[in-house]
């Protein structure tokens, strides 16, 4: 992020690589021969008012949490309001049809808790079958144990958790191996109480595993030194061993000698940063937002990471071994730099916050969201730089659709969930933007020439166990459909300030039956699961037979 | 002078140009290809008067007997027999195979007994494989694929028309469950009964989850599939397009096409977009409209005799439990592309307008009794419905060793008996020569059906026989 002048950094920008400048007017490329979404913006009809505002610290974060707290199994969103108050919209679209939100008053939490709010990612903690929320707060973080109907209590107290007085920007949790509740990530931003603040002075971040007990405890916080102004973590079982590390992405405005990290994460023992000796290169970007997702299917994930200017897309590199991290970028070879507006004509680099990889259109690829928006009013930085839709190719790589799904609108977009709403089995779209409204796109379908029709085939998917975890975060989705492999990873972290957790999609192009195979937390496959396409699928582990799930 | 021999020069290679016929004007009586235009689909939308389906119909005619060259398409040097595209590790030397294909050079070359569109021969047996993997190697190991007989097309527009119903007679017994379980809060189980095949239990619970654990000879989705030795494929055109690239490596655009795949010729075989959608428009419409097979009344009084004793004995040991006589169809308006194919192929929502004919219009529909509520009574002695057909002790229709999408190895559509009598030989693989054999075959769920048939009298399985060879395909 940037709030003011800074030169240096301008000279940097300057010398960036544009490569794969936009056509020029009049030279727009022929759109793609593969399905574009119609992505109809309906937020005020849908009765979705509702913007991110404040000051400085408020010009991150913006999120989003999705889940379903009311047990309809449709995603409802919880939104961050910065400066205003935060705010629970409950879904009520029909199946198929228009999208519709009712608020439903939060008020067993105090305004000032609401206040003040940056993000926010669901999460059973004490396992009771209810999501709960953690959000992230200029000030104190909080927890919100879910309960039946969308009812939200505070339970720092009741889970021992001190939300601290940090100016926190990122959330990830993991069920480390033989926990029963989850170990929880907080990624901090810049301190301002600290000696020359805001350059040089970031956060320490956090981690907070749980106590021995038969009840969720977070008396204890190991510090995560240094802290580089975080702005989103991941957890990510990144070298296939079931033993996820943590991926953090960091805001090089300001600090000082920092870089991307990631903490290697034993059970039981203290996290430890990957070093130049095990392979860890160094990375310095404006790091905003971190996305997830295996593309080619080998086990060994890619991560997207948003910045002002290009986009990274990281890759295993050849070098790499287990414990040895050596990340290459493939962004440019891919398509996906994304560096500045693809329209409106401003040719000035973009500001990239939430990423996440989704399949839009259905057509089995998964395809790239990035969530854009000038920090405030950065003269050097695009004004209007509206969100990406990258589609994924045949070829493997990437391309620009936004302008032709309709999402190309001049906001400041930051946080967001990309998740079906009306339950047609289509990807909808939730972009938090600061100091406008939310916008709201519906999914209606490909664009052809006298409206529009249904893109490819589809399944999704929710896992259930018994015990802890019971959303089974840290699970891999094997969706096989021919010769064809497709890896979703349950996960709660990552994005801009947002999460979410329900239904996994996944697109199936024109396959029409699926076998799924599901890696549990614990590292034990499933048998498979064979699935007709078009359903939503509950697996429920130890189950003989999916369950298809209908909605109405 | 220079520009003059080049003036010179460019006269003749116009003159050259002219005189020789140009591949872009229309093709001449002896060009080598197949398919001189394209159908296209726009031509034939909207509701269709018998005229205009006669022409569909021509035309499709056509594509189905059409022996495809190179300059069609045919082959797929760099795509396997998949029917979701897939491509091969490496270009295939051999333009003909008789496992993976391309294994015949026409729909007809199979399809031709005892006419065009009818069955055929063990000699044409096809290997169905699902053709995600890609051996190299010549190579009939079953383990490789599993070897099924053709069979006869006639009637089967009927056949569609009739699963379409019962498809969604499941959909809504389904969605009324759905609605009643949430109002009752308590989960509620319905039976799937349609056109009086049942389909075993669907249990709902109130928050939408389906049990599908009682569901008997269906699929999960409850889409009657009725096409296939297994009963797995959706709808003629789902057919259609998976054959043409499997036997002919002839790619239709609505699977194959830059839409999925990125590229207009995914096998690579120097041919963009080999079939339109209006040429799989007018294979379904050709097919569809086949005249169904009869029940013909011999004209040896004997087997009239023998015939009308069979018949009652077809009912009295079982038969009819599965084989059963007629199926109630409500609508003979048949519409393209139908209403339950998912993407791949083409569906009716992947369209502004379909195609609509009313197979009323044809000769042949006149003759197919109506029961007191006016439906069309379909003589398909079928129930359009899964079921197991082997055990260990009668193992032969168990002798596949692949299952195929998602159904087990010894698990089969009832097979349809009309025009039995012309399609000999019998069973999924055609290794059957008498219809006694194949009886006899029956295990698994058949078995007791199959004891009363073997405990019958000489004279009583004669007659038996004697029925079923009634049922013919009529030219």
């Amino acid at each position: 992020m940037r709030t003011v002048a800074d030169w240096p950094r301008l000279l940097l920008t300057a010398a960036l690589p544009w490569f794969a400048p936009p056509a020029a007017a009049g030279e727009q490329p022929a759109p793609p021969a593969m399905d574009v979404p119609l992505m109809r913006e309906e937020a005020f009809a849908a009765g979705l008012a509702h913007a991110y505002r404040g000051p400085w610290e408020f010009f991150v974060g913006g999120g989003v949490a999705a889940l379903d707290c009311d047990g309809d199994r449709r995603p409802d969103l919880f939104l961050a309001g910065g400066s205003e108050p935060a705010r629970l919209f409950v879904n009520r679209s029909p199946a198929g049809g228009a999208l519709k939100f009712e608020e439903r008053s939060l008020d067993t939490v105090s305004e000032r808790d609401l206040t003040n709010v940056v993000g926010a990612y669901p999460l059973d903690i004490d396992n009771d079958g209810h999501l709960d929320l953690v959000v992230l707060r200029v000030g104190a973080n909080l927890i919100l144990k879910g309960g039946p109907d969308c009812t939200f209590a505070p339970a720092n107290r009741a889970f021992a958790f001190d939300g601290g007085r940090d100016w926190t920007t990122a959330f990830a949790a993991t069920f480390e191996a033989g926990s029963r509740f989850p170990t929880l990530a907080f990624g901090n931003y810049v301190d301002r109480s600290a000696p020359g603040s805001p350059w040089g002075t970031c956060h320490d971040n956090a981690l907070f595993r749980p106590a021995e007990g038969d009840a969720p405890r977070y008396g204890e916080r190991t510090v995560l030194s240094p802290g580089f102004c975080t702005l989103s973590i991941l957890f990510t079982d990144w070298h296939r061993t079931g033993q996820p590390d943590l991926r953090m992405t960091n805001d090089r405005q300001y600090y000082r000698g920092g870089e991307e990290q990631l903490w290697r994460v034993d059970p039981g023992r203290p996290p430890r940063l990957y070093t130049r000796s095990d392979g860890w290169r160094s990375v310095q970007i404006w790091g905003m937002g971190i996305a997830e997702a295996d593309l080619d299917a080998d086990g060994y994930p890619e991560y997207a990471l948003t910045s002002m200017g290009d986009t990274r897309l990281q890759t295993l590199d050849e070098d790499a071994e287990e414990n040895r991290p050596v990340y290459r970028d493939i962004a440019f070879e891919r398509g996906a730099t994304a560096q500045r507006p693809y329209s409106g004509g401003d040719p000035k680099p973009s500001t990239g916050w939430h990423a996440e990889f989704a399949d839009f259109n259905n057509d089995g690829r998964l395809d790239l969201f990035i969530a854009k928006g000038n920090v405030q009013q950065m003269p050097e930085f695009a004004t209007a730089d509206p969100d990406n839709m990258l589609l994924g190719t045949a070829a493997g790589t990437f391309v620009e659709v936004g302008h032709l799904a309709g999402i190309d609108r001049p906001t400041k977009g930051r946080g967001a969930a990309l998740v079906d709403l009306n339950m047609d089995g289509m990807l909808d779209l939730v972009v938090v933007n600061r100091e406008e409204n939310v916008s709201l796109f519906r999914n209606t379908g490909a664009r052809v020439d006298w409206g529009t029709r249904p893109m490819g085939n589809w399944v999704a998917i929710e896992l259930m166990q018994r015990g802890a975890n019971r959303n089974a975060v840290g699970a891999t989705i094997s969706v096989k459909t021919g010769n064809t492999t497709r890896l979703r990873k349950v996960q709660v972290g990552g994005g801009h300030a947002s999460g979410r957790l329900g239904f996994e999609h996944v697109g199936l192009g024109v396959s029409e039956r699926a076998e799924i195979r599901v890696q549990w937390p614990d590292g034990e496959w499933s048998a498979p699961y064979r699935v007709f396409a078009n359903n939503f699928v509950v697996i429920e582990r130890g189950a003989e037979q999916a369950r298809y799930w209908l909605p109405q | 002078m220079p520009c003059d021999r080049t003036t010179a020069l460019l006269a003749a290679a116009v003159t050259l140009l002219t005189a020789v016929p140009s591949v872009s004007a229309e093709p001449l009586p002896w060009e080598e290809r197949a398919i001189a235009a394209h159908v296209e689909r726009d031509d034939h939308v909207g509701t269709l008067d018998a005229a205009r389906l006669q022409a569909l119909r021509d035309a499709g005619e056509a594509l189905f007997k059409a022996r495809f060259t190179p300059a069609d398409g045919v082959g797929r040097p760099m795509a396997t027999q998949a029917i979701t595209p897939v491509k091969r590790k490496r270009p295939f030397r051999l333009a003909f195979f008789r496992t993976a294909g391309m294994d015949a050079n026409s729909c007809a070359g199979c399809h031709n007994d005892p006419v065009v569109g009818g069955a055929g021969e063990f000699v044409v047996n096809v290997f169905v494989s699902e053709g995600f993997t890609d051996t190299d190697f010549d190579n009939l190991d079953p383990q490789f694929s599993n070897e099924r007989n053709t069979n006869h097309l006639f009637g089967a527009g009927l056949v569609e028309l009739l699963a379409r119903e019962m498809t969604a007679d499941l959909h809504r017994l389904r969605a009324e469950a759905v609605r009643a379980a949430r109002a009752a809060g308590a989960p509620v189980e319905v039976r799937l009964l349609t056109k009086g095949v049942d389909f075993g239990l669907l249990k709902v619970m109130p928050d939408g989850m389906i049990d599908l654990a009682g569901l008997d000879g269906v699929d999960t989705d409850l889409v009657v599939r009725p096409f296939s030795q297994k009963g797995v494929m959706t709808s003629l055109r789902q057919f259609s397009v998976n054959a043409m690239n499997h036997h002919h490596g002839m790619q239709a655009v609505e699977r194959f096409g830059s839409r999925w795949t990125g590229t207009d010729d995914f096998d690579e075989d120097g041919t963009a977009d080999e079939l339109t959608d209006g040429d799989i428009s007018a294979l379904v419409a050709w097919q569809a409209g086949l005249p169904p097979p009869v029940e013909k009344v011999p004209d040896d009084p004997r087997w009239r005799q023998a015939a009308a004793r069979g018949s009652a004995l077809f009912d009295e040991i079982g038969c009819g439990g599965c084989h059963i006589r007629e199926l109630p169809l409500d609508s003979l308006r048949f519409t393209d592309p139908g209403p339950y194919d998912a993407a791949g192929t083409l569906r009716a929502s992947d369209v502004e307008a379909v195609t609509g004919y009313d197979l009323a219009m044809l000769g042949w529909a006149a003759a197919l009794r109506r029961n007191a509520d006016g439906a069309v009574m379909v003589p398909l002695f079928g129930d359009l419905k899964r079921h197991r057909i082997a055990d260990p002790v009668n193992a032969h229709f168990g002798n596949e060793l692949l299952a195929q999408r998602f159904v087990d190895r010894d698990v089969f559509q009832t097979a349809e008996l009309w025009g039995i009598g012309s399609t000999a030989p019998y069973g999924h693989r055609g290794d059957l020569v008498t219809l006694d054999e194949a009886i006899r075959a029956h295990g698994g769920d058949a078995t007791a059906v199959t004891r009363r048939y073997v405990a019958l009298a000489e004279a009583d399985r004669s007659a038996l026989i004697a029925f079923l060879k009634t049922l013919v395909i009529e030219p």
